[in-house]
């Protein structure tokens, strides 16, 4: 099926008169091949774009966009290339709009308490930016230190303070962005409320790069909580960390920032692969709880309520980070998860299914017996706070490639409906992009399915943009 | 066996910015923290006292607030906390700050063993630890990187340039330790509880009774006359590379950088 053009000479010539010769790459496989993949593992999502176009402004977007629409060229908007859906992979070719030349903080208004940024920012480059006035940007993807704000608003992406300070789209105010037409739109504004029309600033957030190509963000800003205490508990086994975890967030009183879990398997790889020398050889599982505050009293009863409640569930023993040192000590575990299983074997499907926090001590009994009946491992680790979990199927070592791909497409199809079945979603922050799109019926009805395709149509008639992707 | 550690309260140095006009660094906003060298010191006594017995005190001289640092390590386990804190240490060079610190632990009683860090990350001098052990009478082993009680002797093993060497030396001895020692423990929940609770001695220099002439910036012999940062003599512009697309940005960038300079020619 091929349903797009190519990209022809004449095109080329067209796009070079846009942005000009140094910001487009052609005709170079070594210099396209970094933006023919994300962060998803595997050969099935990649694929060679056949022109790179490194945009300055909307209204280059709008001229690159009019043309590839008229022309009926496919087009696949691209952040950092952190994504874990597939998302900024050019599955149909053409071109990859990349945002990298688009990095301006654009203006602070500390009076409102708003940033406006272009999408290619990095999004901890944000957190720089605000930190002298007193000020943070709550939206935190693991990624933070790589990743574009334009990607995490495209994914609506999650993150380790969703529980606390929820996720992207809470902090997105405005969109200026570009119509495969050509046009330019822009939604919303530096305001708290806004019931004017339909809500498509929040259509925009999590549309994976498929309604519109954003140009300009407006961001809410909050005050910076300045002190962070993580508490690293060590369980005995699954079932007692797990659940400690809904007792937490019911009976504690205390909000935390964060509430992650690690299973025996992410400790204990992730450990031995930071040299970490933390007594963890007994822990079945640990919990990684932030609490922040204001204050130091405050944050201080906070982590003690919290600790003690640990301890009456069970925990072995629990550890307090309170420093900047220690703090990253401590979630350097955390972070480092999924590289260290790369070491054990570079294919795995990061998975980031979402279950209400209750439920969460049944999906880890669900994914026991998958990982059982299949004989694959599948740490599990994540934001159990949220409910949002990183269960990982790794491909065994000495499993071929297609074996693998044919157990994986099994083991993700029950975990998928397991997870439907518990009153949870297939994506909690990834998004769907290409890799999970085969299975969006399991958690999408017909009529719901049909109802997102007709809002794409009108965004989108001729099906230019980042088509292949999420619905 | 009796085991003093002695411990500095310093900023948390990765993110501190430097005073352009001054040189010194702007330590507002800044988190304090027990000097990273110092809590290998604190972790090694912990693993003396676990293998050997014993009791650790925590020394620290400082301002109010450096009670912090000493909780701190309270709360890995050391056993009581000392703070010798007195306005008339002020601008103490390490000499005096060598001397104090050697009065109050003659006033503490007698110490086996005495541990250091090898240095603070702030002041960056190395010269207390040896400092006190000189105003002490005692042997002294610095740099050492791994260390076993034998006997009524520590066996050390010492850093060099050229590689380790090897010491036994009689108690009471002090040692300096390098980072390779040991791994600090974290702070478990009960032990920063019960450190909140753990009354601090707090010795002004009445307490001590060190000599009022050697104290403060004028018992100092060190004068500092001037502060200044090292000019870097090279000029360039620093292109970061974040990820495989920015890589590429950046080899065009240094390569228009170089091409300016007609280093090299492009068609």
């Amino acid at each position: 099926m091929n349903e797009y053009s190519r990209v022809t000479e004449t095109d080329i010539e067209h796009f070079r008169a846009i942005v000009g010769p140094r910001a487009m790459i052609h005709g170079d496989a070594e210099k396209l091949e970094p933006y023919s993949h994300d962060e998803t593992a595997g050969a099935l999502y990649r694929h060679m774009p056949e022109v790179v176009l490194k945009p300055e402004s909307a209204e280059q977007i709008s001229k690159i966009l009019k043309h590839a629409n008229e022309r009926r060229i496919a087009v696949t908007p691209r952040g950092a290339g952190s994504g874990l859906s597939g998302g900024a992979v050019p599955e149909h070719g053409g071109i990859v709009v990349s945002f990298e030349r688009m990095n301006r903080i654009l203006e602070i208004d500390t009076a409102n308490l708003t940033i406006t940024v272009e999408p290619g920012v990095i999004t901890n480059d944000i957190n720089d930016a605000v930190a002298t006035h007193g000020l943070f940007y709550a939206g935190y993807p693991m990624s933070l230190e790589t990743c574009f704000i334009g990607g995490n608003v495209a994914e609506n992406a999650g993150g380790g303070k969703a529980i606390k300070y929820g996720v992207t789209g809470r902090y997105v105010y405005a969109i200026e962005a570009v119509l495969p037409s050509g046009e330019i739109i822009s939604f919303g504004g530096k305001r708290v409320k806004d019931v004017t029309g339909y809500d498509l600033l929040h259509l925009l957030v999590g549309s994976e790069g498929t309604l519109a190509i954003f140009t300009k963000i407006t961001l809410k800003l909050v005050p910076r909580t300045p002190v962070q205490v993580d508490l690293l508990v060590l369980f005995p086994d699954t079932d007692s960390a797990i659940s400690t975890v809904p007792r937490i967030m019911v009976e504690s009183g205390v909000t935390p920032t964060a509430i992650e879990y690690m299973d025996r398997l992410s400790v204990q790889t992730t450990c031995k692969y930071l040299n970490e020398k933390l007594n963890y050889s007994e822990a079945g599982a640990m919990l990684l709880i932030t609490v922040d505050g204001h204050s130091e009293p405050e944050v201080t009863a906070a982590y003690d309520r919290v600790g003690a409640l640990c301890m009456r569930c069970g925990a072995i023993e629990a550890y307090v980070a309170d420093n900047p040192t220690t703090n990253e000590r401590v979630w350097r575990i955390r972070r480092n998860i999924a590289e260290a299983f790369k070491v054990y074997s570079p294919v795995q499907s990061l998975e980031d299914i979402v279950v209400p926090f209750a439920q969460i001590p049944d999906l880890m009994k669900s994914i026991q017996e998958l990982s059982d009946r299949y004989n694959v491992l599948i740490p599990c680790y994540g934001h159990a706070g949220d409910g949002n979990m990183h269960a990982t199927p790794v491909k065994p070592p000495e499993m071929d490639e297609n074996t693998w791909d044919q157990t994986l497409g099994e083991i993700l199809r029950r975990l998928y409906t397991r997870t439907v079945e518990l009153g949870g979603t297939i994506s909690g922050e990834h998004g769907i992009g290409s890799k999970r799109r085969k299975y969006l019926d399991i958690a999408v009805g017909p009529v719901e399915r049909a109802l997102m395709a007709r809002i794409k149509q009108a965004f989108d008639p001729n099906g230019i943009l980042n088509p292949g992707k999420a619905i | 066996m009796k085991i003093l550690v002695a411990v500095k309260q310093v900023p948390e140095t990765s993110k501190v910015t430097l005073d352009e006009k001054t040189g010194t660094m702007i330590r507002e906003g800044v988190t304090s923290i027990v000097n990273p060298l110092d809590l290998y010191a604190v972790e090694k006594a912990l693993e003396v006292k676990e293998t050997a017995g014993g009791e650790i005190t925590v020394l620290s001289m400082g301002p109010p607030g450096a009670e912090r640092a000493i909780r701190e390590c309270l709360a890995m386990g050391c056993d009581t906390g000392v703070l010798i804190s007195d306005r008339k240490y002020r601008g103490s060079d390490t000499w005096s700050t060598s001397y104090v610190i050697s009065q109050a632990i003659s006033k503490l009683g007698q110490f086996d063993l005495l541990l250091f860090g090898e240095r603070a990350t702030d002041g960056d001098t190395g010269q207390v630890g040896p400092g006190v052990a000189s105003f002490l009478g005692l042997p002294v082993l610095t740099y050492v990187a791994d260390l076993a009680i034998v006997g009524a002797r520590v066996q050390a093993r010492r850093l060099v340039e050229t590689g380790y060497e090897n010491y036994t030396a009689p108690m009471p001895v002090v040692a300096t330790v390098v980072k390779e020692i040991a791994v600090p423990r974290l702070p478990t929940l009960r032990g920063k509880q019960s450190s909140r609770k753990a009354k601090i001695t707090m010795w002004d220099n009445d307490r001590i009774g060190a000599d009022g002439s050697r104290l403060g910036l004028d018992g100092s012999p060190t004068r500092v006359v001037r502060i200044i940062r090292p000019k870097v003599a090279r000029e360039g512009t620093r292109v970061i590379v974040k990820n495989e697309q920015t890589a590429l940005g950046a080899v065009d960038q240094i390569m228009e950088f170089l091409e300016k300079r007609g280093v090299v020619e492009t068609e």
